[in-house]
């Protein structure tokens, strides 16, 4: 090995290749942990979302049952006999029933009873159905 | 020191350590090649874990979609004793308002030895929050699937009840379990040190499917009515039990289905077995008058008899294989269309022999008594109906009063359907579709047409006859429908106990509306009714009337003219 060997002085280029290298490795290491980081983060966050997405569907359906009880044909007229509202369906014979004129329903659904009497057409639009 | 003692020294210390590190590479050889697969494993054990997630069961819901079970999940308080034991009183003073429980039942619970007691099942999450909100030592809590039935006995029979293991049991749980059950997932995670979930290392996720939703025919409106209309009978006539089924005639749809005695699906264990059971498809009984419909039609069908014809009914006593045939009231000459409206045991069998036995027996089995109608429930009985191998000399004059045949109420509702609609024999549906939790039909089912049993004709002629039933002049004037144009059917059957014919009846009525056009049909009976009045007229067919009412009120059916009179006279 040779001991008298001279030292230049040192490269700009050289130190900076140098330090950027060392910089882009830690970069490197640091975003590899940063990165790690956030996944676990993340991961983190879709725990307590799932968690909480669980715990909303539980209570949905816990809901839904209370709305189908409180919607119940029995609760509801337990509630209008609580309310001493009075409520009563019609019968049949309390509804009036209004009927759509034309052939259909003059010679399938209306009832004897309730069938207008037959009205004569107006000359005009028997002349319009000639044509 | 001599340089010999130095490489002596130093030779000790190569030798020493090379031994150590020879010794621990013997140790690393046997740790990660000789039992690499074991404790590779025993490491994997310890790391990961493998939860298994159970699908929701799928939701019942009516032909509106309105809920009718559904699966929610609840809580199990459970609590360790060891921790809580000293501070007994204090916990239980703080849980009993939230539990519901007395305080000292619980101090009792805490206060036993071990690790381990159940303090409360069934408990809701918002109770679970805030017990968890009071932060107790040793207080814990396990997941519980509940199935959860809204209207409690609505429709219980019809919807059945799951065990313990939420598997269907009765009714539809039990039949459409297959679509109800979800299928479970699984996931592979890994937990820190706290047990906690270290959501980025989850390894393997297969997540679970919840199970279809089954959508029945089935309205809570027109249920509603049919158990309350029930009860009311139940309550006046105090019968052993009783049922009602409406349905759409032409599709063979089930609008609602009621039994008594009844059940809480809520609390299947607290009612008896027979209270659980569904009479509409598993009781069979002689169907007593309601039959004639069958004789008749068939007659009128093979064009052997019209509804004009007379026949001589013996004033109330006719004498056939040395055996004496009665009808309720005396009559003489009576017409088809007359002996359906009086229903005249005698004219019954008098036309029944006219048909003979071969032609007799053909209908019966037209009309499917003696099968399964197919109804999608567990449980359903084909009823007994002889072959005509083994009729006795008396089975003609018998099997038209609904004697020597044995069915179930819905079977005597579909042929009922069959002579109401046009003669077309439909199959019980009680499913309309299978849904998935978006919403996508996975199953659907239409009506579906069994048989032909009879002509349009007979049907509508069948239908001038029944019109009649209930009004002034046939059996069941109670039976009448304010503003609706009805028919139908009585029924009084004896009921047999021990092989004989006892002073107990089975009373029904079985009708139809609008007379012309039917929508809905009714099966109404009741089981050994108490009191001065048995016949079916008049304890069965003023429910019908009660029923029909409401029914048509809420699916707002017009009421129809009836038949056009000169059609019937045509077809006569």
């Amino acid at each position: 090995m040779k001991r008298n060997r001279k030292r230049g002085p040192l490269r700009f280029g050289t130190v900076a290749k140098s330090v950027f290298t060392c910089i882009c490795i830690a970069g490197v290491g640091v975003g590899y942990v940063w990165e790690k980081n956030q996944v676990l983060r993340l991961g983190d966050e879709i725990k307590k979302r799932e968690s909480a997405l669980l715990a909303i569907e539980k209570r949905n359906a816990m809901l839904a049952t209370q709305l189908a009880q409180w919607q119940s044909p029995s609760y509801l007229e337990l509630r209008c006999q609580q309310y001493n509202l009075g409520l009563v369906s019609p019968r049949e014979t309390q509804v009036v029933r209004l009927y759509e004129p034309g052939p259909e329903w003059d010679t399938k659904f209306t009832p004897v009873a309730m069938q207008p009497p037959a009205q004569p057409r107006p000359a005009a639009t028997k002349e319009l159905a000639k044509r | 020191m001599t340089p010999s003692a130095h490489q002596t020294r130093a030779l000790i210390v190569v030798v020493g350590l090379s031994l150590g590190f020879s010794v621990l590479g013997v140790r690393l050889v046997d740790l990660h090649v000789l039992q690499h697969k074991e404790l590779a494993a025993q490491a994997l054990k310890n790391r990961e874990q493998v939860v298994h997630r159970q699908g929701r069961r799928g939701e019942i819901k009516d032909v509106n979609g309105n809920l009718l079970a559904n699966s929610q999940s609840v809580r199990i308080v459970t609590a360790d004793p060891s921790i809580i034991a000293t501070q007994a009183n204090v916990v239980a003073h703080k849980l009993a308002p939230l539990l519901k429980m007395e305080e000292a039942t619980l101090v009792a619970k805490l206060s036993a030895p071990g690790h381990y007691v159940r303090l409360k099942a069934k408990v809701d999450e918002d109770t679970a929050q805030q017990i968890r909100s009071l932060k107790l030592k040793g207080i814990l809590f396990e997941d519980q699937l509940l199935r959860s039935y809204p209207n409690g006995i609505l429709a219980s029979h019809i919807l059945g009840f799951v065990n313990e293991n939420h598997k269907g049991v009765q009714g539809i749980e039990a039949s459409m379990d297959q679509c109800l059950q979800g299928t479970a997932g699984y996931e592979i995670i890994e937990n820190d040190r706290h047990g906690h979930e270290i959501r980025a290392l989850r390894d393997e996720e297969v997540g679970p499917r919840d199970g279809y939703n089954v959508i029945l025919t089935v309205d809570q409106v027109i249920q509603h009515v049919a158990e309350t209309e029930l009860e009311k009978a139940m309550a006046e006539h105090h019968p052993q039990a009783g049922v009602i089924i409406v349905s759409r005639p032409k599709t063979g749809e089930i609008l609602a289905m009621s039994c008594r005695p009844t059940f809480d699906p809520n609390k299947p264990g607290e009612s008896p077995a027979d209270a659980r059971r569904n009479r509409c498809i598993s009781d069979v009984a002689e169907p007593g008058s309601t039959f004639k419909i069958v004789v008749c039609s068939g007659a009128l069908n093979e064009g052997m008899v019209t509804l004009d014809d007379r026949f001589d009914c013996e004033r109330g006593a006719f004498l056939y294989a040395g055996r004496i045939l009665h009808d309720a009231h005396p009559y003489g000459l009576l017409s088809v269309e007359e002996i359906l409206y009086h229903s005249s045991n005698i004219g019954a069998a008098k036309v029944a022999l006219k048909m003979g036995p071969a032609h007799l027996y053909d209908y019966v089995t037209r009309f499917a008594f003696g099968r399964k109608t197919g109804i999608e429930l567990p449980g359903e009985v084909s009823g007994i109906a002889h072959p005509l191998s083994k009729w006795n000399l008396l089975s003609i004059t018998r099997i038209p009063m609904g004697h020597e045949i044995a069915v179930t109420p819905i079977q005597m509702m579909m042929a009922m359907n069959a002579v109401a609609n046009g003669g077309r024999l439909m199959k019980p549906i009680l499913v309309k579709n299978v849904v998935d939790q978006d919403g996508h039909i996975v199953m659907q089912s239409g009506p579906q047409q069994m048989a032909q049993c009879i002509t349009p004709r007979a049907s509508i002629l069948m239908t001038t006859a029944l019109r009649k039933v209930p009004t002034p002049e046939g059996t069941a004037p109670k039976a009448a429908v304010e503003g609706y144009d009805a028919a139908g059917k009585t029924g009084t059957a004896e009921k047999i106990e021990n092989g004989h014919y006892v002073s107990k009846y089975y009373s029904s009525f079985i009708g139809y509306l609008p007379a012309s056009d039917p929508e809905i049909s009714i099966l109404v009976s009741l089981d050994d009714p108490e009191g001065a009045g048995y016949y079916g007229g008049s304890v069965a067919g003023p429910v019908f009337s009660a029923v029909a009412e409401k029914v048509a009120q809420y699916l707002s059916i017009q009421p129809l003219q009836p038949f056009d009179p000169k059609k019937v006279a045509s077809l006569r």
